[in-house]
């Protein structure tokens, strides 16, 4: 019986999509403004989701690939106050780079110090890298807005004393009034506890990354940074890309490992306190969080947006079975069955929510697609970028279109749209011919 | 006048308003003249301590011990002032450090650096920052100099303490003076006037450094501590100990000693 029952459905299932299909354009109008208030939903949807998806990919790369890394590997009382004797040493590196063939890893170390031109002197962070492996990790060394990048020594005075190149962040190189070319004098506390001093050139002028460099950093060699420090048996931080995020929780973990089997072979001094490794959505939560908090917004406003135009279905199917409650008296008096007739309406909310998943996904790819190529530009009003959770941004703000994004879109309308169109099912199924013929 | 006034005006009150105020003026005038008394005493103190290794004009030299958790080191230094507003002080030794100056013009610091041959200006955001490596920041310098200014001092104790006479001089800074401390008290002998003990607080009360003075020398009329031992609270392994060689006051320096062009020219 129950056998007979579903064939039976089955039977009448495609004379009941025809009639759902034919039903909805014996009103094309009534439809076509449906179908514009569905597909502009879903449109809108699929713009904010492009947007969102293009700043959370330029915030991931901005993070990671800026001057981060992956990964970061520092000791405690580095990370805790930037304690300058907190070291790790220079065999640890190569082992790490033994160990871990496959992952680019480039060893950094800092300093305060005080920066002298002309005129002005003022606070700077010496950042002091290796330029060959920072650029297998980070493209910090790439985004040179003035002069050309140069960490080599500049020249050799008279007197056997040697001018190192240095590259500045932009506002520095404003607020001192310095070009490529300029002199800069630094000096600062070495690790001897004498007083560090030397001449340098300024090679270039990097665009705005991180604000605090932007501010107060100085990039300089390690050969310079020892010279000048007295520095020389260790770094303060390995900076670590991988070729393959998805591992990133793999390899920081077996770094973890790694590094406490080299503790117990090379040991390091109580007071710099154990190596940390790091990823960076530790190193800077902000970012990380802010990623997290836009995937559940993303969400949310989608919501919203399909939630209010599955109001307008809603409405407009109620104004439609309203009118055509003659027609279903007519239907049910002639035999058909309530359910069958109930199953209709629902194809027809179906076939509705289906054309405009269609119209609004294809509007909805071209306008991404412009998003994309294009983004939105604001360099005419902010030429340096934007600075938001502690990075920079570029001035053009960039789509990006994540085909997943559409289906999801999609198959939440159409949900949404289902669900919104249970209601008036609901009253044709109470209908009494009688009554409305 | 304004007594003479109400008197005329309402007889009946006059009486008893009269009173009153004169025995408010009278109070008045007890206060100030009290105050007048221990201000000048306290004013008198804070100058002798202000002027104690400084005099019209000095020269010393000094040698100054850090100790911290990481390195040991000290320094030879020549020191020349005059008044509050000059001073200079020049490396002697280690040979590494040699000839490194320090040029101190009322709020301005520059350090002269041989091995470059440069003069730097110490802006005023490092002037929380280290001089020359030990525990006094450059902003000692500076601000020994507007002490008087930018603190009100008292007297909170005259008497025996720990066997021998002393006076504690309390001193919070003034409403917007600009400072560090949020409090900071000095003991002083009372026979000699040397200062033996100062300790500095922050701005919620709590011990951040204390120096100690010994070693006291009568220098023409005054008892100076020839030795001053910075120790900062927070880290009890580190320190600083400044000793006096020799001090002499009152020498014949060219008007153009502190200037600039000096720092260059003294190698």
């Amino acid at each position: 019986m129950s056998a007979l029952h579903a064939l039976a459905v089955f039977n009448r299932l495609p004379i009941l999509l025809f009639m759902a299909w034919r039903n909805i354009w014996r009103n094309p109008v009534r439809s076509a403004l449906t179908i514009s208030a569905l597909a502009g939903g879903l449109v809108m949807v699929i713009l904010y989701s492009t947007l969102l998806e293009g700043m959370t990919r330029q915030m991931v790369k901005f993070a990671t690939e800026i001057s981060t890394g992956h990964i970061q590997v520092q000791r405690q009382a580095f990370i805790d106050d930037q304690d300058l004797y907190a070291t790790l040493p220079w065999s640890y590196l190569q082992t790490l780079e033994q160990q871990f063939p496959n992952i680019h890893i480039t060893p950094r170390l800092y300093s305060a110090a005080l920066a002298s031109a002309e005129n002005t002197s003022t606070g700077v962070l010496i950042k002091a890298v290796d330029a060959q492996r920072e650029a297998a990790v980070t493209q910090m060394l790439s985004h040179v807005r003035r002069g050309e990048l140069n960490l080599a020594v500049a020249e050799t005075l008279d007197d056997g004393l040697i001018r190192y190149n240095v590259v500045i962040g932009a506002q520095l190189a404003k607020n001192m009034n310095l070009e490529p070319g300029s002199e800069l004098v630094l000096v600062t506390q070495a690790a001897d506890g004498s007083i560090g001093n030397a001449l340098y050139r300024i090679a270039a002028i990097l665009k705005p990354l991180e604000p605090s460099f932007d501010r107060m950093g100085v990039l300089m060699s390690i050969e310079a940074y020892q010279q000048l420090m007295y520095l020389q048996d260790g770094f303060h931080e390995l900076s670590i890309k991988l070729d393959d995020a998805t591992s990133l929780e793999d390899v920081q973990a077996a770094l973890d490992t790694k590094l406490k089997l080299i503790m117990t072979s090379q040991s390091l001094d109580a007071l710099g306190g154990v190596p940390v490794v790091r990823n960076w959505r530790q190193i800077t939560p902000a970012i990380a969080d802010m990623l997290e908090l836009s995937k559940t917004m993303n969400f949310i406003i989608g919501f919203i947006v399909v939630g209010l135009a599955s109001m307008g279905m809603l409405n407009t199917m109620l104004m439609a079975i309203h009118e055509r409650r003659h027609e279903f008296g007519v239907l049910l008096a002639v035999g058909m069955k309530r359910r069958w007739l109930l199953l209709m309406v629902l194809f027809e909310s179906f076939f509705l929510a289906l054309v405009s998943a269609f119209v609004g996904s294809f509007i909805g790819i071209i306008f991404a697609a412009y998003f994309e190529d294009h983004g939105i530009d604001f360099s005419a009003s902010m030429p340096d970028g934007y600075d938001w959770a502690g990075m920079v941004f570029e001035p053009v703000m960039k789509g990006y279109l994540e085909p997943a994004h559409v289906v999801n879109a999609c198959v939440l309308m159409i949900f949404v749209t289902l669900f919104a169109s249970l209601i008036p099912s609901w009253r044709i199924a109470r209908l009494k011919p009688v009554e409305v013929m | 006048m304004l007594a003479e006034y109400q008197m005329s005006s309402n007889l009946a009150t006059s009486v008893s308003i009269y009173r009153t105020f004169c025995r408010f003026v009278f109070i008045v005038c007890l206060s100030l003249l009290s105050s007048t008394a221990n201000a000048i005493e306290i004013d008198e103190l804070i100058r002798h301590i202000d002027e104690l290794w400084r005099g019209n004009t000095s020269h010393a030299t000094m040698t100054m011990s850090v100790k911290t958790q990481r390195y040991q080191r000290s320094m030879t230094m020549e020191a020349w002032s005059r008044g509050k507003d000059y001073s200079l002080v020049l490396i002697r030794e280690p040979i590494k450090d040699r000839g490194i100056a320090t040029l101190k013009v009322v709020e301005n610091i520059w350090n002269y650096l041989p091995k470059i041959n440069r003069v730097t200006k110490v802006p005023s955001s490092m002037m929380s920052g280290s001089w020359m490596g030990s525990h006094f920041t450059n902003d000692d310098l500076i601000k020994e100099s507007s002490f008087q200014d930018d603190y009100t001092s008292s007297i909170t104790f005259e008497g025996e303490r720990n066997g021998r006479d002393i006076y504690e001089i309390t001193s919070l800074p003034k409403m917007d003076a600009a400072v560090v401390w949020g409090k900071v008290v000095m003991l002083i002998e009372q026979d000699t006037l040397a200062p033996y003990k100062a300790v500095y607080y922050d701005e919620e009360g709590l011990l951040m450094r204390t120096m100690t003075f010994d070693q006291t020398q009568k220098i023409g009329d005054r008892t100076i501590p020839m030795r001053m031992s910075l120790q900062p609270e927070d880290k009890p392994d580190e320190s600083t100990v400044i000793v006096y060689q020799s001090i002499v006051f009152d020498i014949a320096l060219e008007d153009d000693f502190f200037s600039l062009q000096s720092l260059r020219q003294r190698r």
